[in-house]
């Protein structure tokens, strides 16, 4: 049984681009971002950052799917959310290429989890 | 050219300053984001996927050499340094920061630009012919009639806050330019058997998930009377167009649900009942508006230029001149269209080099002239024939000279999933996919006039109701698929598509794009066009060709 996954997302206020809660606040890399197994946790840290008024918008979680290992968004519009444009590879945070970055172009479709999750950084 | 005067500039600067306050009020917190929202969408300020989106007015498509190369700064400086031309004649920037949009837009109006009426439930930024005041057929320069509703509906207290936006087109050609008929008002200017102007009124066009060609609620509505009869229709639809559900909010719903007979015998009570003089336009204002777009020192030249005639013995310029150049109304020049469609490009998008390029080419060759058109490509609308040759070389050396306006890979898309919060799936890819399929510039001739149109969603910013193929992403368990419609037209003949079958994935969209064409050529008639065929055999050639298994209905 694979268990239920999410990632906090939002956009920055000032600058509009797509972040990611990370264990060091909001993070500009879906790489960094924590990824929460427990739903009360996941709750909570969404309504802190529908409170942090002042530097985001639209904060929402996401359902990611642990694929061989890796955290993978479970829609292909966050995954597209998390890289940037497809036709723009130099664009937007896969320009940084990796490990993930590489997992999330790979993903085709509604992503389903394979197994658990190899990485880390849960909460 | 328009240009403002002391009234408009302070206008715009007002404006400005406003939003410059409501944005610092809502990064310093005093505004919530539901109280900013609004705001920021009535400055043209969308927030997508990956960042906040500018959309900057070009109102009837009309810009200078000097606004072109103010798009491209504000490419190069404030955003990745490419803009995207859009359906309607307006150019979207999809990496701008909220914390520097009240300086893009302070830059943009020392050029006459600004990003008023490109959001929000207003009377937006009107639709009128790429062509105007070069197209020999028109009864009339459509950009003054343009203007005139431009200068009425800005700010209008009365029509700020409608039940849902509100997009009108106006033409004066009997070749449509401007897919009026999918406009909440489109307005057909001609002149009757006494030689008097007056507008055909169409009303309750539209795209979006219910699709509907206006109907023809007056042929001839005289010209003077434009802004009081206007202003009827809108105030009728003020009153009775729904508030209540978003998606039967536009005028489209109203007509179809009363009828267009007991619609429009509604806004004649009402525009009898008013104070029309009031109302009107004033010749004199007019004539004003209509001194201040100037006058094009056209030369008088031999209708024949040798040097044009000569450079089609390369065959790159000849296959240009066949498709991009049309005649215009003085003898000697020439209407070029430039396409933003290269193979395998993003339609619509244009660099902020190439935007630089045009401009100059603009200076040098067009009198200093650009238009947008609705097809997501570029007009210089007054070129020397003369001049051609050495516009081609420059446009080539661009990356702009591509030789295929309405031709099959001449589509329009919308921006998507790639860049659309709004999208259930993506839309440029599958362009890229089909452009590539249709690459050879001779097979793309062979086929001739074929309108594909994609959206990425149902709200249809792509046209793909009225694609002579329309093309469109829906989400099917997780996955992008794609229906294909035929038979739409957004032209004269305007038409809506019909559905050809179940939705494709998205590898398989180009490889039925091909069957389709494959299908028209084999039992197309001399002259017909992919939709004349269409509309003379019907769907059956063309299911059989996608679904080859699918058991007959
Ligand atoms: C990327 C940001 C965009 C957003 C959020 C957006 C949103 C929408 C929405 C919600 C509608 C449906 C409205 C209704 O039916 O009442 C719509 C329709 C439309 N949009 Fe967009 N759009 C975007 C980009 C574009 C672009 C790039 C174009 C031109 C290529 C465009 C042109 C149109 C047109 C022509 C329609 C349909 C005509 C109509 O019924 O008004 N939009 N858009
Ligand atoms: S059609 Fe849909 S996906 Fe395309 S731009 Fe409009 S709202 Fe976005």
């Amino acid at each position: 049984m694979s268990e239920a996954l999410k990632v906090l997302t939002a956009n920055d206020l000032a600058g509009g681009q797509v972040v990611f809660l990370s264990e060091a606040g909001w993070s500009d890399r879906y790489a960094d971002a924590v990824i929460f197994d427990d739903a009360a946790a996941a709750d909570a840290a969404l309504e802190a950052a529908r409170a942090a008024t002042l530097t985001l918008a639209d904060p929402y979680l996401i359902d990611v799917a642990a694929v061989d290992g890796l955290p993978v968004p479970t829609s292909y519009r966050e995954r597209i959310r998390a890289l940037g444009p497809t036709i723009h590879p130099d664009m937007g945070p896969q320009a940084d290429g990796g490990v993930l970055v590489h997992a999330l172009q790979q993903a085709r479709g509604a992503a389903r989890s394979s197994g658990r999750l190899g990485l880390i950084r849960r909460k | 050219m328009f240009h403002y005067d002391a009234i408009d500039t302070a206008m715009v600067a007002d404006r400005n300053a406003e939003f410059r306050d409501q944005v610092q009020r809502r990064l310093s917190g005093d505004l919530t984001e539901d109280q900013f929202k609004p705001l920021r969408l009535m400055n043209g300020l969308y927030l997508q996927l990956h960042s906040y989106m500018l959309r900057v007015a070009i109102p009837y498509g009309a810009l200078t050499s000097a606004k072109m190369r103010a798009l491209a700064h504000v490419a190069r400086r404030w955003d990745k340094g490419y803009g995207h031309f859009t359906t309607r004649q307006n150019v979207q920037f999809h990496w701008i920061r909220l914390s520097d949009t009240p300086d893009v837009l302070d830059y943009l109006a020392t050029a006459e630009l600004h990003a008023i009426q490109t959001s929000g439930n207003c009377i937006r930024n009107t639709t009128s012919d790429p062509f105007a005041g070069a197209a020999a057929e028109e009864v009339d320069d459509p950009r003054v009639w343009s203007e005139v509703i431009r200068q009425w509906s800005t700010f209008h207290p009365e029509f700020t806050y409608l039940p849902r936006k509100f997009k009108i087109a106006v033409t004066a050609s009997p070749q449509d330019r401007t897919a009026a008929r999918a406009h909440d008002i489109g307005l057909v200017l001609r002149r009757n058997r006494d030689g008097r102007l007056g507008f055909e009124v169409i009303v309750g066009g539209g795209m979006g998930r219910t699709p509907y060609i206006g109907s023809t609620i007056r042929e001839h509505l005289p010209a003077e009377h434009l802004l009081s009869y206007l202003t009827a229709i809108l105030r009728v639809y003020n009153r009775f167009g729904r508030r209540d559900n978003l998606y039967k909010a536009r005028i489209k719903i109203l007509v179809a649900s009363l009828g267009a007979a007991e619609f429009a015998s509604q806004v004649d009570a009402e525009w009898d009942a008013m104070d029309r003089p009031r109302l009107d336009l004033p010749d004199i204002e007019l004539a004003r508006i209509r001194a201040s777009f100037g006058l094009v020192p056209f030369r008088t030249m031999p209708p024949r230029s040798e040097r044009f005639e000569a450079a089609r013995s390369d065959p790159a310029f000849a296959r240009f001149a066949r498709n991009n150049v049309v005649p215009h109304k003085i003898p000697g020049y020439g209407i070029v269209q430039v396409s933003l469609k290269g193979i395998g490009e993003v339609p619509g998008d244009c660099s902020a080099d190439q935007m630089e390029v045009l401009a100059d080419l603009a200076e040098r060759h067009g009198h200093g002239e650009i238009r947008v058109t609705h097809e997501q490509n570029l007009v210089l609308p007054h070129v020397p024939l003369d001049e051609v040759p050495a516009l081609h070389a420059g446009l080539a050396a661009a990356g702009l000279a591509t030789p295929n306006i309405n031709l099959v890979s001449d589509m329009i898309a919308c921006p998507g999933l790639d860049y659309c919060a709004l999208a259930n799936a993506r839309a440029i890819p599958v362009a890229q996919a089909i452009s590539r399929t249709f690459a050879d510039p001779a097979r793309a001739e062979r086929i001739g006039e074929l309108k594909i149109k994609i959206s990425g969603c149902i709200n249809a910013c792509g046209h793909h109701h009225v694609g002579h193929i329309g093309i469109l992403g829906v989400d099917k368990k997780g996955e992008e698929f794609y229906q294909l419609t035929l038979g739409g037209s957004g032209a004269e003949d305007a038409a809506i598509g019909h559905v050809l079958g179940p939705a494709l994935g998205a590898d398989k969209v180009a490889d039925a794009i091909d069957k389709l064409v494959e299908a028209y050529l084999a039992i197309r008639q001399p002259d017909e066009r992919f939709l004349d065929t269409y509309r003379r055999t019907g769907v059956g050639p063309f299911k059989a060709a996608v679904y080859p298994d699918a058991h007959q209905a």
